[in-house]
């Protein structure tokens, strides 16, 4: 610590002056030893494993003389794995801590400890609810946009009139829920979406056979259901295969957010013909560009900064429309695959 | 000479500190009963052990018909033709009683042929003369029905050498005639029979040969023509030992404590009616299955009565649970030590004051540990506990010591209504005596005590009265002075005048 | 009155657990539109094909008295490996591929049952173990790739909708069809093959099974190696069905697994149970699931609740019932 302290001076004159004239993005100096702990919500599924090789591609670029590392708990003691994961890089004087949370507010206290003790902590692709204990939030697309996707997508789909519904994850799923009623307020105050009814939301619990039961659930309950919107890449796959192994993918389409690698079966097939996703791969890059800037003292991770980020270029922290008091910095924009790119992306 | 079907030589076993068995050499013919007397903690136990392949011997060879054979499991020992009834019976309480008896026997092939296997069973059964549906599961039989089970059990491995730990002990008179017939017959076809009792009666009436033990030695092994009853008991005890008189007549007593009126538990037992007085000692007899210790059960509140009255001190009490027993200061030592008696992992002196917790506890509920010991340690010389200390784990040790541990559990929750089921029951002479004399001291001090006892002598030894019991039924009561054997046996058997007829 | 008379307690549970059934299918039948049909048997019948083959091995091991946690990770290591195998050799013919998933299975439970049984450690202490054990080694074997129906042979992929045959308007597909056999044979063995005795005997009385001769260990051993076959045989199926596998299959099954053997009468005590209660079970937890999941009453947030609620009550009307089946059978004999 006693290293970064020189650092921190320098990068708080840097803020001093940024602030007295016109912002100019600060980029962070290479080269420097930061580090760095990459938490997903566990081991072992792609999206993460995209994310580290963002991460670790960003640290390569960036020259950190200190370590990456990928570690995170199995999928059964996910939430308590990350706790005692946080807490353990706390004890370790870890400079950063990327956190893909699932633990929701419960992992607050743990942050917060981190925080204190000089161990900053980052989260994307989810955050912590109260934003406790957090630095800021890399946000893959701004939630309002998904509104948007989902709606236009259950537009097409359903050729511009008819019942739909979602298939989410958990019913306390911070993000989920965020995408959910942007979308509502997207179908409500737009007149083009007059003719499309949201008749349900369930929730799978990003489990294959409770989504897979879910959405088998819903054409039961629907006759005349035409889309299912799955905003969960397990939700979606098993909403896709429950819909081909029933003979239904002429009736009911399924859409939302899935991996192209997941996904390419169905959207050859036609069950799943348009889906939605942000790369996992960007995600991560940029959230190591972000800790390390803020790691280093370029940033202070206040509201108004700017930095640059490597490849993908200048970004801002801004505040959380989501979360009140919380600051987030956006990535987006998202690809929506159809079976024309779908198999190129897949590889 | 005959070749001896088993011989053991020089056998020894010690468990951790105590030496359980000291170089001991015996000789099993074929085609004999011998008999294997000696008192608790003598080290029969774990002869038969041996014996039956539940451990081995540390030195010592045994020899099946002449050949070594190491008897490492009780599948080998089954496979070299020796088998055991046991005094605690091993029965599958889930599985039918068919199954219980086949339950080891590998002839039988790998495919279950249930029909042909409900005929053999009855066919096992059916000679022993009880009735007992082989279909039934062999959960809720009582101590007896589970033993005829065993014994059937053994049959049907057609052993070499049966071994009976204790067979009679909870058996009522003619069915310990049934069992010695057996064993008469097993002799007949050859079959060596072990067979191990404290009623030496039995042993005068079956065994051809006798060994005594004592202290895991051997002492003697004599022909039974070649012995008395004295000779035995003064080779077990190592010191001749006066029998335990008839008592006469009653012990003077106080006043009415507990008053039973109709007291009826829908279809196991009616109408059972007593009173019993501070100091007074009254005796259930009856045969096996005669439901003497529902009775007990429904006092203690396992089983609570559906119909009749319970007055304690002048009140009318309902008894659902045993802890409202207990609360009104009425204990039951039970016939089953296993089951309802003791927990066998625990030590002797977690045991003793398990009933008495509340006596124990210092502020906050903490247990006085010093204050529990002291209690355990009491106990321990008063009631000739043989344990170096209170530490060791009940399941340790021998019947008659569980036995004294379970009675020092109940005396110390002071109780004023104590009833014993079978109290001697799998115990030497000399404990036997011990035990009585305990029961005696504690109606002099005015505790009103109820004896549940198949043994006859024990009910005219130690009963100021005798409630006689038939097929859930009060067949009577007899005073002390009106009681003999014969009366008690013919009341009990349905052949007193006082039978009421069936409802 | 005489059929009551002759059953034995445990055919009055199962009749009571079917009356519980019973009850439960009437009482949607009136809240669901079209819920008597062919179409929710499928949904049904498909859906608690899944879960028997895992709850058949669970069902083993509790007779023992013993507990296996790990039931669910098995199933998960199963799907993915056998999703890997069949996407590099997708000539390997089916019966071979469901053979293959249960000898993997078996392997893996032979783990839990030799520790349990000749290292005497409690099995719900090694299966805990090895439910983390087996997960976090599939997630270091998957190294993140996704297992997908992309990549599996087309017979699989076709297998969960393909009909085994029909019962007039009834379609009983061949995923239904595995499960059921499985759950017959091992009833058929339970009630008539001697060596299959033994899980009643080890687990009714231990001591006693000593005494028996019967080597208590190794019945112990065999009883998880079959858990760990039967939960293989439901990661073929898992896979099937989803064709997506990923580092979470299977996860929480053996809690599934445990609801349907309790509820279908299997005493947690061990010693006593039957397979066509575990069958009922297994429906029963199901058809409540399935139906409350088209049940428009109720809101998606007290749906967890309520199931287990249902469940709940299923179980208390199976005991009442069957309590009072035994009253009536003894009232009858006298």
């Amino acid at each position: 610590m006693m290293k970064l302290t020189g650092l921190a001076f320098a990068a708080g004159l840097a803020t001093l002056m940024g602030s007295t004239a016109m912002a100019e993005p600060v980029t962070a100096t290479p080269g420097q030893a930061v580090n760095a702990v990459l938490l997903p919500k566990f081991l072992g599924i792609l999206p993460f494993d995209q994310a580290n090789r963002g991460a670790q591609e960003a640290a390569a670029e960036l020259g950190s003389t200190g370590t990456l590392e990928f570690i995170g708990p199995t999928p059964e003691n996910s939430a308590a794995g990350q706790i005692e994961m946080l807490t353990n890089a706390t004890t370790q004087k870890q400079n950063v801590v990327m956190l893909s949370n699932n633990a929701g507010d419960q992992i607050a206290p743990a942050a917060e400890a981190a925080a204190a003790a000089g161990t900053k902590v980052v989260t994307w692709d989810s955050p912590i609810p109260n934003g406790a204990g957090e630095s800021f939030f890399v946000a893959q697309v701004d939630f309002g946009s998904i509104g948007v996707v989902m709606a236009d997508m259950a537009y097409d789909l359903a050729g511009g009139a008819g019942e739909f519904a979602v298939l989410s994850a958990s019913p306390d799923a911070a993000n989920q829920n965020a995408w959910i009623d942007a979308m509502k307020k997207t179908l409500a105050e737009d007149a083009k979406y007059k003719d499309l009814k949201l008749v349900d939301v369930v929730y799978g619990n990003d489990q294959s056979e409770e989504s897979y039961n879910k959405a088998l659930g819903l054409v039961d309950k629907y006759p005349d259901l035409k889309v299912i919107m799955a905003p969960t890449t397990v939700g979606i796959v098993a909403a896709a295969k429950a819909m081909q192994d029933e003979g239904l993918c002429e009736k009911v389409k399924v859409s939302g957010l899935g991996l192209p690698a997941e996904m390419v079966s169905y959207s050859l097939n036609g069950c799943a013909p348009q889906f939605a996703l942000w790369s996992f791969v960007d995600l991560g890059y940029l959230t190591y560009q972000a800790s390390y800037a803020l790691a280093t003292g370029a940033i202070k991770g206040e509201v108004g900064e700017e930095f640059t980020a490597g490849r993908m270029g200048t970004f801002k922290i801004e505040e959380d429309p989501g979360r009140p008091g919380a600051k987030r910095v956006l990535m987006g924009p998202f690809t929506v695959y159809t079976k024309d790119n779908v198999e190129a992306a897949a590889n | 000479m005959t070749q001896p079907v088993l011989e053991l030589l020089g056998l020894s076993k010690s468990f951790a500190a105590t030496q359980a068995l000291k170089d001991m050499s015996l000789t099993i013919l074929p085609g004999e009963v011998h008999a294997i007397v000696g008192e608790n903690g003598a080290g029969k136990s774990t002869l038969i052990k041996i014996m039956t392949g539940v451990h081995q011997p540390d030195t010592g060879t045994v020899r099946v018909d002449g050949q070594p054979v190491t008897l490492k499991s009780t599948q080998a020992a089954q496979e070299a033709g020796i088998a055991a009834i046991y005094q605690e019976p091993m029965v599958f309480p889930d599985l039918n009683v068919a199954e219980n008896i086949f339950i080891s026997n590998r002839a039988k092939g790998r495919i279950m042929r249930w029909s042909e296997i409900y005929a053999e069973a009855d066919s096992l059964i059916a000679p022993l003369g009880v009735k007992l549906d082989v279909r039934r599961a062999a959960s809720g039989l009582t101590l007896a029905e589970q033993q005829t089970v065993e014994i059937a059990r053994a049959l049907s491995l057609k052993v070499k050498v049966l071994i009976m730990d204790e067979p009679t002990a909870s058996l009522s008179a003619h069915e310990v005639a049934r069992l010695l017939d057996i064993a008469r017959a097993l002799k007949a076809q050859g079959v060596a029979v072990i067979y191990i009792s404290h009623r030496l009666d039995e042993i005068f009436r079956i065994a051809d040969r006798v060994t005594v033990i004592r202290d895991g030695q051997h002492i003697s092994t004599k022909p039974i023509a070649e012995v008395t009853e004295d000779g035995l008991v003064k080779d077990m005890v190592g010191r001749a030992l006066e029998s335990f008189a008839v008592k006469t007549a009653a012990n003077p007593h106080g006043e009415t404590l507990l008053s039973v009126k109709d007291l009826t538990c829908a279809g196991v037992f009616q109408n059972i009616t007593f009173d019993l007085h501070k100091g007074e000692v009254l005796c259930f007899a009856g045969l096996v299955g005669a439901r003497r210790t529902d009775v007990a059960l429904s006092l203690f509140g396992i089983a609570p009565a559906t119909d009749g009255t319970i007055t304690l001190a002048g009140q009318q009490v309902s008894i659902t649970t045993p802890q409202q027993a207990m609360d009104l200061g009425i204990a039951y030592v039970s016939e089953d030590r296993r089951k309802l008696g003791l927990a066998m992992p625990l030590s002797i002196f977690a045991n003793i004051s398990l009933a008495s917790l509340k006596k124990l506890l210092k502020p906050f509920g903490i247990i006085d540990r010093q204050a529990e010991a002291a209690m355990a340690e009491t106990y321990r010389k008063r009631l000739a506990i043989r344990s170096p200390d209170t530490l060791i784990e009940v399941g340790k040790l021998s019947g008659g010591n569980q036995q004294k541990v379970m009675l020092a559990k109940w005396l110390e929750t002071k109780p004023r209504v104590l009833i014993f089921d079978e109290p001697t029951r799998g115990i030497d002479v000399g404990a036997k005596a011990e035990v009585h004399a305990i029961i005696r001291q504690l109606a002099s001090e005015g505790v009103a005590i109820l004896v549940i006892s198949s043994d006859l002598p024990e009910v005219l030894a130690l009963a100021d009265r005798v409630l006689v019991m038939r097929e859930g039924r009060q067949a009577g009561i007899l005073r002390i002075e009106e009681a003999t054997q014969e009366r008690v046996i013919a009341m009990a058997a349905g052949q007193a005048t006082t039978e009421r007829p069936a409802a | 009155m005489t059929l009551l008379t002759r059953a034995s307690p445990q055919t009055l549970r199962l009749l009571a657990l079917g009356l519980a059934l019973l009850a439960t299918i009437l009482f949607f039948a009136t809240q669901i539109e079209g819920y008597l049909s062919p179409r929710m048997f499928s949904r049904i019948s498909t859906s608690a094909a899944v879960v028997l083959p895992i709850a058949v091995g669970q069902a083993i091991v509790i007779m023992t008295r013993n507990i296996d946690l790990s039931a669910g990770s098995v199933m998960g290591v199963v799907a993915y490996m056998a999703g890997q195998t069949l996407s590099s050799m997708p000539d390997l013919h089916p019966v071979l591929a469901v053979l293959f998933c249960m000898s993997l299975g078996a392997a893996l439970g032979a783990i839990n049952g030799i520790i349990i049984a000749w290292g005497r450690v409690p099995s719900i202490i090694v299966t805990l173990g090895t439910l983390a054990l087996f997960r976090s080694f599939l997630v270091e074997w998957s190294d993140a790739k996704t297992i997908t129906t992309a990549s599996l042979p087309q017979w699989l992929v076709d297998l969960p909708s393909a009909n085994a045959f029909s019962i007039g308007s009834l379609d009983i597909r061949v995923t239904v069809v595995l499960a059921l056999v499985a759950v017959l044979v091992t009833g058929a063995a339970l009630t008539f093959y001697r060596p299959a005795r033994r899980f009643y005997a080890v687990g009714s009385n231990p001591d006693a099974a000593l005494m028996a001769g019967i080597n208590a260990n190794r019945v112990v051993l065999t009883a998880f190696i079959l858990s760990g076959a039967f939960a293989g045989l439901s990661g073929f199926l898992f896979l099937a069905k989803f064709g997506n596998i990923t580092v979470v299959a299977g996860l929480g099954y053996e809690l599934k697994a445990i609801a349907a053997v309790v509820v279908g009468g299997v005493s947690i005590m061990g010693g006593s149970g039957s397979m066509i209660g575990v069958l009922m079970g297994a429906l029963l937890v199901d058809t409540i699931d399935n139906s409350l999941t088209r049940w428009a009453v109720v809101s998606e947030f007290w749906r967890d609740a309520l199931l287990g609620g249902l469940i709940m009550a299923a179980v208390t009307v199976d005991t009442l019932a069957s309590r009072q089946l035994t009253r009536m059978r003894k009232g009858g004999q006298q």
